[in-house]
């Protein structure tokens, strides 16, 4: 069974989303794999994922380090397809893909700079990621963000990415058999 | 009236086109006028930030023409969460979106709320 989990920040999504995974993990008796899906920028991100390795331990997960093509975990061999996989979040994903850092050579004391290249063929191909994931696999919980009840006024690239994530999380939703809201650690059960 | 909302990109009015028999659509996003001829009028949040910078009562406005709208279908876009903006006419804006909200969805016969392309009815 796939679901879809979304709603606001720092609302027990994560949470939620870690124990559906692992009961239903236990509930088959298969394998259970987190996607982690971060690239760590500073000392902060490196912060937050410490805390979610620490708030993960002891859950029996297996970490598999995907940040970028997701697909690519269906063609890995060692990754049993069957297992039920966590992963969090599609909005990590969307941005990674979207918004490239690449390291150019910088000009001061052969520093290297980050250079953001905006990739705009990755809103399709990711919203196509995801849905091919949840159908090879069948056992996934996905982890998206509710980032548009707001006033929206941002760039042009941030609206764009606010529209891809749209898109994406409606055509898991379609694909999905559960959608689940969370509301400060309650769930409410859309589909 | 049915009044439908949600964030945006979410897909009200693929929502409103698949539970309302209709013909015609009004789109408001761009600050127009609704045209209460049309079956389904949406980007109604076009129409008030419209209103907001002429200084016009959004909610006033749709009173006073309840009659013309009666069997409508409405989708507007709920702005209500985040930051209240820094700006001052848009957080004008936000706050008579609201009002406006909370007004129709008073008088609507049906409130249907949409979240990644679902439609659940509150009313």
């Amino acid at each position: 069974m796939n679901v879809l989990i979304s709603g606001g920040c720092k609302n027990g999504k994560s949470y939620y989303a870690q124990k559906l995974a692992r009961d239903r993990a236990r509930a088959l008796n298969k394998p259970l794999y987190y996607i982690a899906t971060m690239i760590p920028r500073d000392e902060e991100d490196r912060a937050r994922i410490r805390r979610h390795l620490s708030e993960r331990d002891g859950w029996g997960f297996e970490t598999l380090e995907q940040p970028t093509d997701l697909t690519a975990l269906l063609e890995d061999l060692n990754v049993d397809k069957e297992g039920v996989f966590l992963l969090d979040s599609v909005t990590a994903i969307m941005e990674n893909e979207m918004f490239q850092r690449v390291e150019t050579a910088g000009s001061l004391k052969g520093k290297s700079n980050i250079e953001i290249v905006y990739d705009e063929t990755a809103k399709d191909r990711v919203k196509a990621d995801m849905v091919a994931f949840a159908k090879g696999t069948g056992n996934t919980v996905f982890v998206s963000d509710g980032i548009y009840g707001d006033m929206g006024e941002y760039s042009e690239s941030t609206e764009d990415y606010r529209k891809a994530l749209a898109a994406a999380d409606r055509a898991l939703a379609e694909a999905c058999d559960e959608v689940i809201e969370i509301t400060y650690g309650l769930a409410e059960q859309w589909k | 009236m049915h009044l439908i909302f949600g964030g945006a990109y979410q897909g009200k009015l693929d929502c409103a086109k698949a539970n309302h028999t209709y013909e015609t659509i009004c789109d408001c996003s761009d600050g127009r006028e609704p045209d209460f001829d049309a079956d389904i009028i949406c980007g109604i949040e076009g129409f008030v930030m419209q209103c907001a910078k002429t200084g016009t009562e959004a909610r006033k406005y749709f009173e006073e023409r309840e009659e013309l709208w009666k069997n409508k279908v409405f989708v507007i876009t709920d702005t209500s969460q985040g930051v209240v903006p820094i700006d001052k006419d848009v957080r004008a804006f936000r706050e008579m979106n609201g009002r406006l909200m909370l007004y129709l969805a008073d008088k609507a016969e049906t409130v249907t709320r949409v979240f990644c392309g679902i439609g659940k009815r509150l009313k």
